[in-house]
């Protein structure tokens, strides 16, 4: 009895703030007292086709894949250059791929912004494709440092014995086996764009919009239902990692058995 | 040293080049060297002002209070969901989904949603209302933006316990249960196996995950500027006012306020190494 009153209270905690968002995003203006608000409709929701809303999801969308791609691919190399070596100057290299995700993303911009307005990047895409790429890459670094660690590079060994040129041991041995790290680097990287907000602020100097960036605005300037619709829009690729995650489990207990 | 021995140090500084140059440039500009604010003389007393000033002092326990509370809070209800929540039968596996579910939303969403929740004519205000037990916005005691920043730690507690959940059901299911039955059959009662195995065995494995927690928690702009108060102003919003002033002598102070945050991050991420190693340590004493 006691466990299902927890759960009740879980799935309140959990949900409402959820149930909330969307409840506002068709509320048609949500004054108080009102619980479900003046005029339900969709028109927040029609704003995401085009429009302000519709273009920060898209500019999100861009900078998210190419900051998950660029992240994976440079992570793989160095967390596998990390995950090689043992002894002190790789804990020492571990604690140096650690900053970029321990330090604040305000912090980092704050000290950046002037090398990227040097560099004509300040309020550019590219500038804040690359500033995105900072901290992702310190998380995909310590993911395959963590993949690496537990890699046989015996295969690779076996492989380069049986004659296989260092090309071929890479397109048939490492690539099959690192396609789904690959995809998971790929994923986290894309996550760490799509939640940016200080990081994108600075370095875009409010010319990129991303969908934080005009969340963020819309909530600020009091416009709810937009807000709530943005603020959904941003649940979807976290949602739709864990529904990935869940089948890939499953996909391994499968396996297992 | 070979060259080969050094080349994870050169990869980890590679990765880690970017705050090198941010926290070069913070350095420099912080004593006037350079950028906006920059004058003919180089000014290191400024470190001190800055530092020394009842708004930073005030700013920084502010942000450093919250931090804590949060931290702890979450790791304690994660503690007590994980061991709540360990069979494996419906009730487990429901309870599960939901303890993780807002575990990848943005800190901004759940900012959001806290604000729309918590806020003076909020779901919570409006509840109050349509039971009678206040009049009007204006009787609804302030949740966000307070100084005792309440709102913010709930949108905090909201986001950081699914993660220290994770990490808590993570170190039972590994470490856990075999110590647990080890101790049961040497009969120690269920409330022994909770106080001598369970909790010790769950706090060794959270510590690292809280010290992260709190790091992240100190740094967050996004939650502190939808739901944190404007006196005390939390370090975050603090740099930031300071980045963007109009007088432009005072902007040198935000990349003294920015040092300090990375100082603040420099030591939660020894913390942190120390928190990993310790259980690795105290495992090889114990053999």
């Amino acid at each position: 009895m006691r466990r299902r009153v927890l759960l009740v209270g879980l799935a309140i905690w959990s949900l409402t703030p959820l149930a909330l968002l969307a409840v506002v995003s068709v509320a048609g203006g949500w004054r108080f007292p009102t619980l479900l608000g003046d005029d339900p409709g969709l028109a927040a929701w029609r704003s995401l086709g085009g429009g302000a809303l519709g273009h920060a999801t898209s500019t999100s969308l861009a900078l998210g894949i190419g900051t998950g791609v660029g992240a994976a691919a440079v992570g793989l190399l160095a967390g596998r250059a990390l995950a090689r070596e043992r002894g002190g100057p790789r804990t020492l290299g571990l604690i140096f791929a650690f900053l970029p995700v321990a330090t604040p993303p305000l912090l980092l911009g704050i000290g950046l912004q002037f090398t990227f307005l040097r560099l004509g990047l300040g309020g550019t895409a590219a500038g804040v494709w690359l500033a995105h790429l900072v901290p992702a890459i310190g998380y995909t670094t310590l993911y395959f440092v963590a993949v690496f660690t537990s890699w046989d590079f015996g295969i690779e060994r076996a492989a380069r014995q049986l004659g296989a040129t260092r090309r071929q041991t890479l397109v048939r041995v490492i690539a099959p086996l690192l396609r789904r790290p690959l995809a998971e680097a790929a994923l986290l990287g894309f996550l760490v764009s799509w939640a940016q907000v200080p990081l994108t602020l600075l370095v875009g100097q409010g010319r990129v919009r991303s969908l934080t960036i005009e969340v963020l605005s819309l909530v600020q300037a009091g416009q709810d239902g937009l807000a709530a619709a943005g603020a959904l829009v941003l649940l979807l690729p976290p949602l739709l990692l864990i529904a990935l995650a869940t089948w890939g489990v499953r996909e391994a207990e499968v396996v297992v058995a | 040293m070979t060259r080969r021995s050094l080349r994870p140090l050169a990869v980890g500084a590679a990765v880690a080049a970017p705050v090198f140059v941010g926290v070069g440039y913070a350095a420099g500009a912080s004593i006037g060297m350079w950028g906006v604010g920059a004058g003919d003389a180089l000014d290191p007393r400024r470190f001190v002002r800055v530092l020394a000033s009842p708004v930073t002092l005030e700013s920084t326990l502010w942000t450093l209070r919250v931090a804590f509370i949060s931290t702890l809070l979450s790791a304690v209800v994660a503690a007590a969901l994980a061991i709540a929540l360990r069979r494996a039968d419906r009730v487990g596996r429901w309870g599960r989904a939901l303890a993780v579910l807002p575990l990848p939303i943005p800190h901004l969403v759940a900012a959001v949603a806290a604000l729309l929740i918590l806020g003076q004519s909020g779901l919570l205000a409006r509840v109050a209302f349509a039971l009678g037990a206040i009049s009007g916005p204006a009787e609804m005691p302030p949740l966000v933006f307070d100084r005792g920043g309440v709102g913010m730690t709930i949108a905090l507690l909201w986001k950081e316990i699914p993660f220290l959940f994770l990490v808590a059901a993570s170190v039972l299911a590994t470490r856990g249960e075999a110590l647990e039955e080890a101790a049961r059959r040497l009969g120690a009662s269920e409330w022994d196996v909770l106080r001598r195995v369970t909790w010790p065995t769950l706090w060794r494995g959270l510590l690292p995950a809280s010290v992260a927690v709190f790091t992240f928690v100190v740094g967050s702009w996004e939650v502190a500027v939808l739901l944190a108060p404007s006196d005390p102003l939390a370090l975050p919003l603090l740099t930031w006012e300071r980045y963007i002033d109009s007088d432009l002598s005072r902007r040198p102070d935000a990349f003294v306020l920015a040092l300090l945050g990375v100082s603040i991050a420099a030591v939660a991420v020894v913390a942190h190494e120390l928190a990993t190693r310790r259980p690795a340590d105290t495992r090889g004493t114990a053999r």
